[in-house]
């Protein structure tokens, strides 16, 4: 089967034998964008959230053939490193990574929940990043997402 | 213990209020009406007890809570990574339930799945109620979105949600989840005749 | 790494007293053939860490697996503080696995530790080499040159060179000679001990890291592999025909188990192996798969079961640990209060967010891996050994690592990546589901004690017995290692901090059915977890606040020694006690001990 969507704003067509596959292994098998991450395959560490039309997704959970006509989003779409989004920016000045690995995921949630929730409090933080970092950077995130809340102010000021 | 009575005073305090409230509505005097005239109608109670297995079935109850926190499993633990309903009964701002529930089942990961998954509102909240009161705020236009008794019919009968109780899909762990103890069929004719038969909620 | 050159390898190695600091670099004929003098007019590579191009771009080795430690920041940060580097010329490769770069096993918590110095030595040697190439092109003394970011200052006439510009020079300077080599005074640091941020960061915070699972070559082939549900089971039969009708399946492979020689290496379970042209296809193949196992003699292991053996045989005397002192039973006669208590961990599994992987690609007389590998040297001796390929014929390329926790010190996932190449013909990356990491680990044992102590009327412990059932690790590489090792024993349990004068402790049986491995912090999570519950017990019926029952326990201020380079300092662990209790708000918060618990754990002293 043809499927066509947008990924970070390219149109992709591919051809898939099955539709059933998850967006997760289009985008890294497929696709060869492997910033969106394998962790669990059950939608429950959420390493491999990215966007589809602007929500946060966890794509190991989310059938190819529902990204038909749809702008999914990556890590590799969300900035680059000469024009960082805000939130890679903030994960950059409080160097919150570690091993790094759930990061992405990470940084796709916060950058959903930034859209939404421009300023969100410790608790708008706790309830939707729910993601799990072994490393447990928790408490710099925590301190890059208000920092990218910040910046994604100043920007716009 | 004491939470539990108070969680299920609430809606009760709630339910009679509106019902005082909605004197005059159609549905308040049908239902009044209808139930001294046939209470001792064995088969309507038989329709009612059917309908009722099912929607006090986990399948249903599990996203009907009064605390605004789906339920998961047979056993109906609160839902993992502390997910709420939200403001509108869809997750949280961000997180919501559609950043892992899609129009279908997900049987590798075990994520469920149907159309506009989501909580039920808070009107709709059944946790605690008894069976009874369960079919008293089905009925209640107030509470149910403004359907009248062919809306709720063909909610129950016709909505790929409520319907998804028979085409569970397997949990995490690749095992079934349990269907509700009747068949959709029978549930789809239970429901009909008992709406039919003018929704009598049986005293007990 | 051929771009890496040694310009006098028994010079190097005599400079930098390798073999005093533990770390063997290379020594054999044909490592020392390998890297024959050579000067080249395109970079300076004083020796194996350092690589400096005539555009000032230092490429600095990273010779520790990068897990989220920031190793590769750290030693990165030790050459270039000697070397006067700037930092922003400074990029770090990652080491592959060979034996040539020194002891490359990230475990132990012992990276810095034994890597800090010869670090410091490459960056320093390399330094005193461009002082001299300026000393000389300038026709002045080296002492009145000095090095200073990036450049080297002639400090008479104020000039100065670029780094870049004395490439060509500094390769013509023979290695001074290791007595020569002044470090750097600890005042005098500009990175080591700074803050500096991990140079990583980028790749990190925009999906383009590449760890083991985001390794691609060409014609790679994805696999996944079904293994026995009960560890050591065999196959007894397969149907393969749902499997090879997936779409994307390939090919279905049965596995043997790869059997390790006692002592040494990790083997592989075997199984069954669905090669896939993607990773999901491979995953669906897998479930795909009817298996029948023969599940062997652990068939009727089951871990509830075990506790209770566990536990009935600290009721018996075990075996007395040396290190046992005084006499606890007279010490208990004369106690004011008994104390007793058992404590559980069960098995603990490390889930790195990264599952075990590995891509191989078996070229008939030549190996090549790419894995996120805690010990890539164990793992490219393991496969010489069971594929019988000379060892510098194996390249181990070690990708970052997400999470590692022990599990990624064991190389079982690599055997099986290079055996099912074997098979195929072809490059090869094993997943593992999740599922299978859960399943198939190699556990952090579970253990079972027994703590007896006694108090007497001021609330001073008079006696401590301890009865320790753990299976060992190193059953993992002997069979009928029923009781703990010494080493096992060294973590906490022989060692604890605490003033006692009469301390009896019993090593239990506690045979394994399991491959038991170590997760982080090892046997310190068995012995950290019984010693501070108990003396929390100890300090309740004492009725005195924990954190000084904690310091009492602890003693006077001494330094005890022991078998290892670290030994214990009672007055900074008490000053850590303290401190910490002040930044918690212990007073405040205490008898309302449920807000706050006191847990004072030392770990890695010994390594």
């Amino acid at each position: 089967m043809n499927i066509k969507f947008t990924i970070n704003n390219k149109p992709v067509s591919i051809d898939i034998e099955d539709e059933n596959t998850p967006l997760l292994w289009v985008v890294r098998d497929i696709l060869d964008l492997k910033g969106t991450k394998f962790g669990c395959g059950k939608a429950a560490c959420g390493a491999c959230t990215l966007h589809v039309d602007d929500v946060a997704v966890r794509s190991c959970s989310y059938a190819v053939k529902f990204a038909k006509d749809k702008n999914v989003t990556t890590i590799e779409g969300l900035g680059d490193v000469e024009n960082p989004h805000p939130v890679q920016q903030a994960w950059i000045e409080e160097v919150v990574p570690q091993c790094g690995y759930c990061q992405p995921g990470f940084m796709m949630a916060t950058a959903a929940l930034l859209k939404e929730n421009p300023n969100p409090t410790d608790e708008d933080i706790d309830k939707n990043i729910i993601n799990i970092c072994r490393c447990a950077t928790y408490y710099r995130m925590r301190k890059a997402i208000h920092r990218a809340a910040e910046l994604t102010q100043e920007s716009k000021n | 213990m004491k939470t539990t009575k108070i969680n299920y005073l609430i809606p009760l305090l709630l339910i009679s209020g509106i019902l005082i409230a909605s004197n005059y509505s159609s549905s308040f005097n049908e239902y009044i009406s209808i139930e001294k005239k046939t209470l001792n109608s064995s088969e309507n109670k038989d329709n009612f007890t059917k309908m009722m297995d099912v929607l006090t079935h986990p399948r249903c109850m599990n996203c009907h809570p009064s605390d605004n926190v789906p339920k998961q499993g047979i056993d109906s633990h609160p839902h993992y990574f502390g997910m709420e309903g939200g403001e509108k009964d869809q997750g949280f701002k961000a997180t919501k339930c559609a950043t892992c529930h899609q129009k279908e089942n997900n049987n590798f990961s075990g994520v469920p799945g149907a159309p506009h998954w989501g909580l039920a509102p808070q009107s709709m909240a059944w946790k605690g109620l008894t069976r009874q009161e369960i079919a008293a705020v089905i009925l209640n236009p107030e509470k149910n979105g403004g359907k009248d008794h062919k809306g709720v019919i063909k909610h129950l009968t016709e909505d790929d949600l409520v319907l998804w109780a028979w085409n569970p899909g397997v949990d995490a762990a690749g095992n079934k989840r349990e269907k509700p103890p009747i068949s959709e069929e029978e549930f789809k004719k239970v429901v009909k005749e008992w709406f039919a038969d003018g929704a009598i909620i049986p005293e007990n | 790494m051929s771009n890496i050159h040694q310009v006098n390898r028994r010079d190097f190695m005599k400079l930098f007293g390798l073999a005093s600091t533990g770390i063997i670099l290379g020594c054999t004929s044909t490592v020392e053939k390998k890297f024959q003098p050579e000067i080249n007019k395109d970079f300076f590579a004083p020796n194996l860490f350092i690589h400096l191009e005539k555009n000032g771009n230092i490429t600095l080795i990273a010779s520790r697996s990068e897990m989220g430690q920031g190793i590769r920041t750290s030693l990165a940060s030790a050459i270039a503080d000697e070397l006067e580097a700037d930092w922003k010329y400074v990029a770090v490769k990652q080491a592959t696995g060979d034996a040539k770069y020194g002891n490359q096993n990230t475990d132990g918590s012992r990276s810095v530790r034994t890597r800090l110095e010869p670090m410091r030595k490459m960056g320093a040697a390399a330094k005193m080499m461009l002082i001299s190439a300026a000393a000389k092109k300038w026709n002045v003394v080296a002492t009145d040159c000095k090095a200073e970011n990036h450049f080297i200052i002639n400090t008479v006439t104020k000039d100065k060179i670029f780094y870049g510009d004395l490439v060509e020079d500094a390769s013509k300077i023979a290695i001074p000679d290791d007595a020569t080599i002044q470090l750097k005074k600890v005042e005098d640091f500009k990175f080591i001990g700074k803050t500096l941020k991990s140079v990583d960061l980028n790749h990190f915070t925009h999906g383009t890291a590449t760890y083991g699972i985001d390794v691609r070559i060409p014609n790679l082939k994805f696999a996944a592999i079904v293994r026995c549900p009960v560890t050591f089971g065999t196959l007894k039969s397969v149907d393969k025909t749902d499997a090879e009708k997936t779409a994307g399946v390939e090919k279905v492979i049965e596995l043997d188990r790869i059997v390790p020689p006692v002592g040494q290496f990790f083997g592989a379970l075997g199984g069954v192996a669905v090669i896939a042209n993607n990773t999901w296809s491979a995953f669906q193949g897998k479930l795909n798969l009817n298996v029948e196992w023969d599940y062997g003699e652990n068939h009727s292991f089951d871990t509830d079961n075990f506790k209770q053996v566990l536990t009935e045989r600290l009721q018996e005397t075990g075996k007395l640990v040396p290190g046992s002192r005084g006499n606890t039973i007279s010490a208990f006669k004369k106690s004011e209060k008994i104390i007793e208590a058992t404590y559980h961990v069960p098995f603990l599994v490390h889930a790195p967010m990264e599952v075990p992987n590995a891509t191989a690609w078996f070229q008939g007389d030549k190996i090549e891996v790419w894995a996120p590998l805690q010990d890539p040297q164990t793992a490219r001796a393991e496969l010489a050994h069971f594929f019988e390929i000379p060892l510098e014929k194996i390249t181990i390329n070690v990708t970052f690592l997400g999470g590692g926790f022990g599990r990624k010190s064991k190389s079982d996932f690599v055997v099986e990546a290079v055996a099912l190449s074997k098979e195929i013909e072809s490059p090869v990356q094993v997943v593992w589901m999740r599922e299978d990491d859960i399943k198939h680990s190699f556990y952090h044992a579970t253990s079972a004690q027994y703590l007896k102590g006694g108090i007497d009327k001021k609330g001073n412990v008079t006696g401590w017995l301890q009865r320790v059932a753990v299976p060992s690790i190193v059953s993992s590489f002997k069979p009928m290692s029923d009781y703990a090792s010494g080493l096992e024993l060294n973590q906490g349990f022989t060692n604890n901090p605490y003033k006692l004068d009469n301390f009896r402790l019993e090593n239990v049986k506690a045979e394994s059915h399991l491959r038991i491995g170590w997760l982080r912090s090892v046997v310190h999570i068995h012995s950290g977890f019984g010693n501070n519950s108990f003396v929390d017990e100890l300090a309740n019926a004492a009725k005195i606040n924990p954190v000084q029952f904690h310091l009492n326990l602890i003693g006077k201020d001494r330094v005890i020694k022991g078998k290892s380079n670290y030994p214990y300092d009672s007055k900074r662990m008490k000053d850590v006690l303290n401190n910490t209790a002040k930044m918690a708000n212990w007073e405040k918060h205490y008898p309302k001990i449920t807000e706050l618990e006191l847990l004072f754990i030392i770990v890695f002293i010994l390594m």
